[in-house]
């Protein structure tokens, strides 16, 4: 019973993707299933299409610095709320906290009336931003308990023989939370690469990431790159996730 | 009192700065500074944690929070941002039965989707911890997922239920007739179950790897049936874990656009959706703040019942206190 519900689930949860990988080799296009003939054409549609890829380079020029600003975000944030004892504490991690829960539409509009309308911030400038925002909660839920689980004693030792704080920090504290910085870096960076409703909302027409340019593919006129599209989303998927995972415990990740 | 010694702080800092440069920007020029700066603000602990908690603190507040607010006083604002104050945006919605339908439909699937995902979920999770070994595997297998492009996953669905499409033809081979389940109510379900499915997995595992498996056992052998047992002992006791995965599906679901729109088709018009109409069409940006406002009134309600009824949203990392 326990089995077939596990077995189950995880079909449910697997067969849809692996329908994606499978179509992105059938020659026929999108429409027909089963395909005639397996192919690689439509890989090599995508290397030669450069809206494609320059969506991709458009993403990445956001998603990189957006995920170094949240790491350091994050880190601050988990060594603030692990070490300090400071009004407002409280606060500050509720407000690490309420990007996840406050519906992404709401916050999604809430960034264009204020960044667009308020601010004038140019594109760019606010779409970084909205991506910060969106992955600092990740990151800090990741980052935070390996703070949490270092052994304080270390440090202590550290400074009785006669290291400071900032040599303590550099030589103790952050080899030891470096990996749970590094998952929270990759778990931002995965979450940036796909971020689409704040995107979509925040940023101009012109240039769009990857996900906004899928969302004008499957809208408007479905061609069957879209299939490979998938693929890349998926490895760039698996693979963050899985090295975080091997640097950090499974649970950690989206855990809340 | 802080201020004055931070900017006099600054003032030393842009002092010594063309030092560094003559010296070619050495490494130990660097870290000296930054050693005189870490003691400077070790003998003022309250500058210390202002300078570290201070920064995401005020990134969080300016760019999170505050627009949050500039969509309520934009809400109350008439057809453009700086117009003329009104209620009238609120009004025209809750006095529009279109609207008012609207937000009911998007109600009864946030309900529907909530309900499917807490007992699929939590089944899994309770196969998991209580019957398999493999349990890190399994869990990243249903994790995974959640983690590639929501466009995509319904994409895939979009392949998999429209008409002729992998689910009719799988139904066609086994002599069944074809469903065509895409553009209706199914097929939203469908896509957000799919979607919320691993985020709620995880809170309802963590809650039942706590539960002490004697508990069961003792219930049992005290001759309480398998029914009787998961009332009385197996919910109560993860009952935290279960109100967090219900949060954590239905208010994404209720703010959602992306699955109607793609799955749903004119006949699953959701709230979201007419939100994104107001920026992406209609350009009337405080009739869609005023949207924003009523979807955060739902949340907030929901969040103070769950919160009255024990889930540990916050939580996060209360273990330091």
């Amino acid at each position: 019973m326990a089995t077939a519900v596990i077995v189950a689930v995880l079909a449910f949860l697997w067969l849809p993707i692996g329908v994606l990988v499978f179509m992105s080799f059938a020659d026929g296009g999108v429409l027909s299933f089963p395909p005639d003939e397996l192919t690689l054409r439509w890989y090599r549609v995508f290397l030669s299409n450069d809206a494609a890829l320059d969506a991709i380079v458009t993403t990445l020029t956001i998603s990189i610095p957006a995920t170094g600003i949240t790491v350091t975000l994050a880190t601050m944030i988990a060594y603030a709320i692990d070490r300090y004892v400071f009004l407002g504490r409280s606060w500050l991690q509720l407000l690490a906290t309420l990007p996840i829960i406050v519906p992404l539409v709401v916050t999604g509009v809430a960034m264009v009336l204020f960044f667009n309308g308020t601010l004038g911030l140019p594109d760019y400038v606010s779409v970084v931003i909205a991506h910060v925002i969106r992955t600092i909660p990740f990151a800090t839920l990741v980052i935070l308990p390996t703070f949490m689980s270092f052994d304080r004693g270390l440090e202590e030792a550290s400074k009785d023989l006669g290291a400071d704080e900032f040599e303590t920090f550099r030589q103790v504290t952050l080899p030891n939370v470096f990996p749970g910085v590094v998952a929270g870096g990759l778990l931002a960076f995965t979450l940036s690469f796909n971020e689409f409703v704040y995107t979509y909302f925040v940023k101009g027409s012109g240039d769009p990431t990857l996900p906004v340019y899928i969302w004008n593919q499957i809208r408007y006129n479905v061609t069957p790159e879209v299939n490979v599209i998938s693929v890349v989303f998926l490895a760039v998927a698996v693979t963050m996730v899985l090295v975080a995972v091997s640097l950090t415990r499974v649970e950690l990740i989206v855990r809340r | 009192m802080t201020e004055s010694s931070r900017s006099d702080d600054g003032g030393a800092d842009s002092e010594s700065e063309p030092e560094a440069v003559t010296d070619g920007g050495s490494a130990a020029v660097v870290d000296d500074r930054v050693r005189d700066f870490t003691t400077f603000l070790r003998e003022r602990p309250q500058l210390r944690t202002l300078s570290i908690a201070g920064p995401p603190y005020g990134i969080l507040v300016f760019f999170f929070a505050i627009p949050l607010l500039a969509m309520l006083v934009v809400s109350f604002q008439a057809n453009q941002i700086g117009g003329a104050w009104t209620v009238g945006n609120y009004v025209d919605f809750l006095t529009s039965d279109t609207y008012l339908t609207v937000v009911w439909r998007t109600f009864l699937i946030s309900v529907q989707v909530t309900a499917i995902v807490a007992a699929v979920g939590y089944a899994l999770a309770y196969s998991i911890v209580r019957f398999s070994r493999r349990t890190t595997l399994l869990l990243l297998l249903v994790i995974l997922p959640f983690w590639t492009s929501y466009i995509i996953r319904m994409y895939a669905w979009i392949n998999i239920l429209q008409s002729d499409g992998v689910l009719d033809a799988i139904l066609n081979l086994v002599g069944l007739p074809a469903v065509g389940l895409l553009y209706t109510n199914t097929a939203v379900l469908i896509g957000f179950t799919y979607v919320w499915l691993p985020l709620a997995v995880l809170p309802f595992y963590a809650s039942l790897t706590n539960l002490d498996g004697d508990l069961i056992e003792a219930s049992k052998d005290l001759g309480a049936g398998p029914i009787r047992t998961f009332l009385s002992v197996t919910l109560p006791m993860t009952i935290n874990g279960v109100i967090t995965g219900i949060v954590l599906v239905f208010i994404p679901t209720f703010g959602s656009f992306i699955t109607p729109r793609l799955l749903g088709g004119t006949n699953n018009v959701m709230i979201g959706m007419v939100i994104e109409n107001q920026f992406k069409s209609a350009f009337n940006w405080p009739f869609g703040a005023a949207i924003g406002m009523i979807i955060s009134v739902v949340v907030v309600t929901l969040l103070l019942l769950a919160t009255r009824f024990g889930g540990g949203l916050f939580g996060a990392g209360g273990e330091a206190s």
